[in-house]
């Protein structure tokens, strides 16, 4: 009743027009964390403020932001040169890629009798998704975990059907780590795969995997965890095993970033970091009015304020959710291009930086 | 066989024959009476093969989902992020179903008089010279993916509007619904007979106070039928909605941001949440399956009873 009382108030509140909806959408893995933030930011503003986010994927995101149906968009993998052209052609102008937080993608597999943490290294990973290494009894395999009993299972490769900021990330790292593997398939959103099963989501590939003994796939890591599957550690550039954890894939992105932080980081330098990471971005555009799903300055505004939030207070949400923090070296970028976004030739992001001591 | 089996008094002879005389039925006859059980069996098996289907898959979905329809934050929450369902905070669908039936009564408005009025056009007007071109187009659009009657409402509403709405994904609903409106109402129209409107028209009304106030009364069930059918089917549907009304997980601020911004919808949030990672969102996927089913079974108990009840008084 109380709750009923609590929602006619705040619809006759809401009457007054001071309330604001800003409207993203995008990228499935980092979703969890950006409605958590939305939730958050609801409260911190008093209920004024609703972030409303729809996970549609990170192809869906970059389409509609670029459409601009969206005043933000959410991607796994960075806008590239001929979408930032695409943009631009469109009337939106330069568009920014903004690190929100960080992904990290692990080998999920299936194995009756072997627990997680079976380590891999990147020619290993490399080698099964080329269809090379078929049977877990294959002695390459085995080097790598001395004393762990394998079963002599042939190996099932199971990949995502759809396109998938995930698949992004898991590609570029086998693209790096092998040859064979950027000369035969390379990595994108969505590839040609030499073998295997596809499954649609990450919900599909963990599917396939659970189901069949001597499955390996890839998953986020989040999504291994909350749903029990046995996952590998993976052997980094610097010759270390790690085993994936938020720490780790924060690590993994404290390298030098270019200015506009359209990187991989996969297979980094950093001795400690994980290596099969990747930033989840937030795409914005420079000047904020270009994008057609902004209408007012108070819209504006309030993005920015929000943006701000979620790369700052907004942070602490993270870890408990399983997501990992942005370096401080990404929040430094971060706010090198809010401070550039203008809303009809006003430096409102200056302002709004400003206005909160930054 | 023996001439004198037992089972003639069961099922079949005609009233007007009296017990004995099927003892003395010649064989041609009794013949006839077992082709038609046998008849009446397949009939009542296919029955079965219809409605077993349709009750499993009730029992299946009801069993899955009374126990987040159950609850009270159902109603009265709106979903938020999956941390509240984890961490057992108050979370449920009451901007979706608020959304819904917002959404699927603006489709209503928009459907019904456009498509009564096509089936009116085709079946009082057979000769009018747009019919041919108005009935393939009618026909175009029924066997036309739902999809891409998103996408034309994306394209017509959502970009000139700068954002998804309510609004676009009523239209969208509307779509999905008009054909089959306009089919049913021409369906029963011309079923009804011409004296009727030669009556009418005796009278001296105009044609389009005859069609007006006798035929559709007369085929009023009818044609209540055909717009609960468009709106059963449009219910359910989620892919024009995916990015149209596109879907919010709170409260609209403001009432018109229920027309004017992003809305949830039933079908849509159920696609939603049950291809999420979270078994309690997959609970409340149930429970939304459960609500989709009780508003297309309520409205078509509710409207049913209001329709007989006016047909019955009126004679």
């Amino acid at each position: 009743m109380r709750t009923l009382l609590a929602l006619a108030a705040s619809l006759l509140i809401a009457a007054q027009a001071q309330n604001v909806e800003l409207l993203g959408a995008g990228a499935t893995f980092p979703a969890p964390l950006v409605t958590a933030m939305a939730d958050e930011y609801r409260d911190v503003t008093g209920g004024r403020v609703t972030v409303n986010y729809q996970s549609i994927g990170s192809g869906g995101g970059i389409r509609q932001f670029t459409e601009q149906t969206v005043m933000f968009g959410m991607t796994e993998a960075f806008l590239n040169d001929a979408q930032l052209a695409d943009i631009a052609a469109a009337g939106g102008g330069v568009a920014f890629n903004l690190p929100i937080t960080l992904g990290d993608v692990v080998p999920t597999y299936n194995l009756p009798g072997v627990a997680k943490g079976l380590v891999f290294d990147g020619d290993t990973l490399a080698e099964i998704f080329l269809g090379n290494v078929t049977t877990w009894a294959d002695p390459q395999i085995g080097a790598l975990n001395p004393g762990v009993r394998l079963p002599p299972l042939p190996i099932t490769v199971v990949h995502r059907s759809d396109g998938s900021g995930t698949t992004n990330i898991w590609t570029s790292f086998l693209t790096k780590v092998s040859p064979a593997w950027a000369d035969r398939v390379g990595f994108a959103t969505s590839v040609n795969w030499p073998t295997g099963i596809g499954g649609n989501g990450n919900e599909g590939v963990a599917g396939v995997v659970q189901k069949t003994p001597g499955a390996i796939g890839y998953n986020s890591l989040v999504y291994a965890v909350l749903n029990d599957i046995a996952y590998g550690y993976v052997e980094n550039k610097s010759g270390n095993v790690i085993e994936p954890s938020l720490t780790a894939t924060s690590l993994a992105a404290d390298v030098p970033l270019p200015s506009d932080t359209r990187i991989l980081v996969t297979d980094t330098e950093a001795p400690d970091g994980y290596p099969i990471a990747g930033f989840a971005w937030m795409l914005m555009y420079e000047n904020l009015d270009a994008n057609n799903a902004i209408a007012t300055r108070a819209q504006a505004e309030e993005l920015l304020k929000f943006v701000l939030w979620a790369i700052t207070d907004g942070q602490d949400l993270a870890e408990p959710l399983s997501f990992s923090r942005i370096p401080a070296a990404v929040l430094q970028l971060n706010l090198d291009m809010i401070r550039q976004m203008k809303f009809q030739g006003e430096d409102l992001g200056a302002q709004v930086l400003a206005a909160a001591g930054y | 066989m023996a001439v004198t089996a037992p089972a003639t008094g069961s099922a079949a002879p005609p009233a007007a024959a009296p017990r004995g005389l099927a003892t003395v039925t010649p064989e041609h006859l009794r013949r006839r009476y077992r082709r038609d059980r046998f008849m009446i069996g397949l009939l009542v098996l296919a029955t079965a093969a219809v409605l077993v289907p349709l009750l499993i898959i009730v029992w299946y979905v009801v069993s899955n989902g009374i126990s987040a329809v159950l609850t009270f934050d159902f109603y009265t929450q709106d979903l938020g992020s999956p941390a509240r369902a984890l961490q057992g905070r108050p979370t449920g669908l009451g901007h979706t179903i608020l959304g819904t039936i917002v959404v699927d009564a603006l489709a209503l408005l928009i459907a019904v008089p456009i498509g009564v009025g096509a089936g009116i056009m085709l079946s009082e007007y057979p000769d009018h010279p747009l019919n041919p071109v108005l009935r393939i187009l009618n026909d175009t659009l029924n066997g036309m993916p739902a999809i891409l009657k998103g996408l034309l409402a994306f394209s017509l509403i959502v970009k000139p509007m700068g954002t998804f709405s309510g609004i676009s994904g009523a239209v969208a609903l509307a779509f999905v619904m008009l054909p089959i409106i306009a089919r049913a109402t021409e369906g029963v129209l011309r079923i009804i007979p011409w004296s009727i409107r030669e009556a009418g028209l005796a009278l001296g009304l105009p044609r389009w106070r005859v069609v007006l106030n006798t035929v559709l009364p007369a085929a009023r069930v009818g044609v209540v039928t055909g717009i609960l059918i468009a709106f059963a089917r449009a219910a359910g549907e989620a892919a024009p909605l995916l990015f149209t009304s596109f879907g919010n997980n709170f409260f609209s601020s403001t009432p018109l941001r229920y027309l004017m911004g992003p809305v949830d919808t039933l079908p849509a949030r159920l696609y939603s949440l049950a291809i999420s990672p979270y078994k309690e969102w997959h609970a409340m996927g149930w429970g939304a399956a459960v609500i989709l089913l009780v508003l297309v079974i309520v409205t078509f108990v509710g409207t049913r009873i209001v329709t007989r009840a006016r047909h019955a008084t009126d004679l």
